[in-house]
């Protein structure tokens, strides 16, 4: 098989998962306790009978078959439907977000990759030396923190109390309500330290205690022997040898990452005011609205399976005996 | 060289980066009709279209974009007309005792430059009572039997009966809508039009920008008919988590947090030292509520709650003032009934069911609920007196109550299960009736009229009477109330409808809660009309002296 006919294949396949996953959604949703009708504020409840009739006006009376039916017509043509929570067409709604969630997803991913790396390289530089105990320690530390917590910890300690963070909310509404000027770019930086420092610092313990693991692996190789018995200088070895080696499992790491990002980021959407995906997401299934909720699932997926894809092609770049061999699948020689 | 000097990159960034956005823009606005004030909010709107916008910040929003004829005064007093202040309407007269007739102001504009005419008010009554546009007042409206105009700037209410609240019918419920921009789109999708999200009103604020999920910013209509707004930029920041929302206003990032709802929050506030309080009247009751008809089967009587008696039983068995010092501190007062502070007709001295777990416990023996088997729980006929208590997970405070109230109830040996349940689920598992209780809350507009009789008679029956309560001596007071033809005698006849119902026991009514807000220090002339907190920030002002950047900056 060519690289091309793999690639095919994983691109067939990733559309039988993302459909998969879109149609379980669907079903899931609409078979969940609740009605698009929920509480409007003040404790109030909406009117039975107004809601009743909302819920004949956007055809949610229908069987779910029916309904799915419809759905997938309406997705064929290039449409996901209207969100009956904010009054307006699913796709401006998921075109609105997106940008934001890549935004603080960039940004964590970066932090989570460029720290997670360093601290994980430094480590075994160390191992079992003070600073490798003390960096365990404290990654183990961070990474048992829950997301949610650290995010209202970093919230009250940078933002209400010392007040070098604003305290949520992506940019300056007054001096910035959209981004048009060098100022403003530097405002959104300023408004992703926290959302993204939170997500990061998260994800980037993990990174150097599975980076850290990997080099370590590596470094007892004979390739590794060899040329440090060939008097090639350590930082040498370190960064030529047992890095390229151990970054195979970073980059498997890089395509599972995704998904946590994603999840991450909805809790931490939520407390930071944060106007992306996971919050739009958050705030559908609340209100069950049903094609919101489907079709963030269906961004999701497409993210997540395209994570994966990227990762096998870059494990495949980086690692020629991974590489797919013609008359197999991507095969695992080593 | 550049190996070296790499480690100190990110310094450099983060320096520049904060350099940048330390760097504010100097505004130059200094006159008196300066000012931007940021609303924390919680919720996001889903359209401002008002007859389809029913939730709290989508009104607070409307009352500066869209007029009513006329308003409800600080007095709040809703019968009659002496006490309600015009706005579109410059003056109204009464054409007989059926009809009523208002005189708008020729200077109102819509924010396009139209003039607001009587067929805008004739189009808004047609359009608020059509079934397609499923506007959540159009129960309200019921007794106006037509609107027309007479001329450009007079519109006639016809009105089916005489009642004391007819004006108030006639001006509350409604706002006025451009007949103009409206016309031309189908009723039935007015839900889901465009100028839901763009709105083109006549108030004292036109629509600027709304970024969804974020804010909504809209600024003061300098050629007002009604005098120029005193702030000129209103911004509403949405922000899901209420805790973060407090923290905005605490962290001088927004100015205004009209609810604290916690005694924590409320002293936090405080300590802020840019920060004003002030409370006001609440406008919400919430309660225990006994569903009366089984949960598992809607069309029987439930075993346990369609007896008076019992539930007479259990609500002697709740101690609300204890519960409410413990929860809520000063920050909440037991409702004498179904009725939030706002209510005119609140009194404290409406008699209700005593304490007394004793009485509670001897009237349950008498009736049968004996703990017979001896494992803490009465029982009847091998029916354990136990039941559910469902409340919404995102409800702190219900969940705590949930709580104090099942060891209150374990101390009469009744045993009490807790569901804690997403707040669509319990939406839809009280609005088919099927639970046994269930903590909710109820918001209350200005009058009792609509409220109590939609929640606790017959006319609530399939709508907001979850649980199917009904008395017809109640039925009967409430009609009597409604048509009093004077306070005095309006208020004699809800107290007695209010002592029925609670005679009865429908529900345990637990607290109705006190409002209390906080302001930037700087701003002047806050005022809160109770029934809606933004009903008059178009009088709020902030001296030149006291500007802040925030207040100056031109775009």
């Amino acid at each position: 098989m060519t690289g091309a006919a793999w690639l095919l294949r994983r691109l067939v396949a990733s559309v039988a998962i993302i459909f998969a996953v879109v149609t379980f959604v669907f079903i899931l949703i609409h078979l969940a306790p609740g009605k698009p009708c929920g509480q409007v504020g003040g404790g109030e409840y909406q009117d039975p009978i107004v809601c009743a009739q909302l819920i004949h006006q956007f055809g949610l009376d229908k069987s779910i078959p029916e309904q799915y039916g419809r759905y997938l017509v309406a997705l064929a043509h290039g449409n996901l439907g209207y969100s009956f929570s904010l009054h307006r067409p699913v796709q401006d709604a998921i075109a609105d977000t997106v940008p934001f969630t890549l935004q603080l997803a960039g940004a964590a991913l970066l932090l989570d990759f460029v720290l997670g790396l360093g601290l994980g390289i430094y480590q075994a530089v160390r191992v079992n030396r003070l600073p490798d105990i003390v960096i365990g320690n404290v990654t183990l530390f961070i990474y048992s923190l829950p997301t949610f917590w650290l995010a209202l910890l970093l919230l009250l300690i940078f933002g209400e109390k010392l007040r070098w963070f604003p305290v949520g909310g992506p940019n300056d509404l007054i001096l910035c309500p959209v981004v048009d000027s060098l100022h403003c770019v530097a405002d959104r930086l300023w408004h992703l330290v926290l959302p993204a420092a939170t997500l990061g610092l998260v994800g980037a313990a993990g990174t150097a205690r599975f980076q850290r693991a990997a080099m370590l692996e590596v470094a007892t190789q004979d390739f590794v022997r060899t040329a440090r018995a060939k008097g090639v200088p350590e930082r040498r070895v370190v960064l030529r040898h047992e890095l390229r080696n151990a970054l195979l499992s970073f980059i498997t790491r890089f395509g599972l990452a995704f998904p946590f990002l994603l999840t991450g980021a909805v809790l931490i959407e939520t407390i930071y005011a944060w106007p992306g995906m996971g919050r739009l997401a958050f705030d559908a299934i609340l209100s069950r609205d049903y094609p919101l909720v489907t079709a963030t699932a269906l961004i999701a997926s497409v993210v997540v399976v395209a994570g994966n894809l990227l990762a096998d092609i870059l494990l495949g770049v980086a690692d020629p005996r991974l590489r797919v061999r013609a008359d197999t699948d991507l095969v695992l020689t080593a | 060289m550049l190996r070296r000097s790499s480690p100190r990159l990110p310094v450099y960034i983060v320096l520049v980066v904060a350099a940048l956005a330390a760097c504010e823009r100097r505004g130059g606005c200094t006159g008196p009709y300066c000012g931007t004030l940021v609303n924390a909010a919680v919720a996001e709107p889903g359209t401002l279209l008002p007859p389809s916008s029913e939730d709290i910040v989508a009104n607070d929003i409307d009352e500066q974009l869209f007029l009513k004829l006329a308003d409800v005064g600080m007095s709040e007093n809703t019968l009659g007309d002496e006490d309600f202040q015009p706005l579109l309407a410059q003056k109204w007269e009464w054409d007989g005792p059926l009809t009523l007739v208002f005189h708008l102001d020729p200077g109102a504009r819509w924010h396009d430059g139209r003039p607001v005419t009587a067929a805008d008010v004739e189009f808004t009554f047609n359009a608020y009572t059509d079934s397609a546009v499923a506007s959540p007042f159009r129960p309200k409206l019921h007794r106006i039997a037509s609107v027309t105009q007479r001329d450009s700037l007079s519109a006639v209410f016809r009105f089916r009966e005489r009642y004391p609240e007819m004006f108030y019918d006639a001006v509350y419920h409604m706002r006025i809508l451009p007949a103009h921009l409206l016309r031309p789109v189908p009723r039935d999708q007015w839900r889901t039009a465009p100028f839901g999200r763009q709105p083109v009103g006549d108030g004292p604020y036109r629509f600027v920008r709304w970024q969804p999920a974020q804010s909504i910013e809209l600024v003061a209509d300098s050629t007002f008919f009604l005098g120029r707004p005193g702030i000129r930029r209103l911004i509403w920041r949405f922000t899901p988590n209420l805790q973060v929302a407090i923290q905005q206003v605490i962290a001088d990032e927004a100015d205004i947090r009209e609810q604290l709802v916690t005694p924590d929050n409320v002293s936090r506030a405080r300590e802020a030292k840019q920060l004003a309080i002030y409370p006001f009247r609440g406008s919400v009751y919430t309660f225990l509520s006994f569903n009366q008809r089984a949960a598992d089967d809607t069309t029987k009587a439930h075993p346990i709650f369609a007896d008076r008696e019992v539930r007479r039983a259990l609500a002697m068995a709740v101690d609300r003032a204890s519960l409410l010092k413990s929860a809520l501190d000063d920050l909440a007062k037991v409702p004498p009934g179904p009725m939030s502070e706002l209510l005119w007709i609140w009194d404290p001295d409406i008699r209700q069911l005593p304490y007394d777990t004793a009485m509670a416990a001897r009237r349950l023996s008498a009736l049968g609920w004996r703990d017979h088997d001896g494992d803490g729980v009465r029982d009847k006929d091998g029916q354990p007196l136990a039941f559910h208590i469902l409340v919404p997970t995102s409800s702190v405070l219900r969940k705590q109550y949930a709580r104090l109230l099942q060891a209150q109830f374990r101390a009469i040996g009744v045993h009490v299960e807790v569901d804690e349940l997403e707040g669509t689920v319990v939406n839809q598992r009280v609005g088919t009736g099927k639970y046994d209780t269930a903590i909710l809350s109820r918001n209350n507009d200005p009058s009792p009229s609509s409220g109590i009789a939609q929640s606790w008679t017959r006319a609530g029956f399939g709508g907001s009477n979850f649980g199917r309560y009904y008395n017809p001596e109640l039925e009967r007071l409430v009609d009597r109330a409604v048509t009093a033809t004077n306070r005095d005698q309006a208020r004699r006849l809800w107290r007695a409808a209010m002592e029925t119902l609670n005679a009865d026991a429908p529900g345990i009514f637990l607290y109705a809660l006190d409002n209390v807000a906080a302001v930037h220090k700087r701003v002047d002339n806050v005022q809160f009309r109770p029934d809606s907190w933004a009903a008059l920030l178009r009088t709020w002002r902030i001296p030149t002296d006291r500007l802040i950047d925030r207040d100056r900056v031109e775009r």
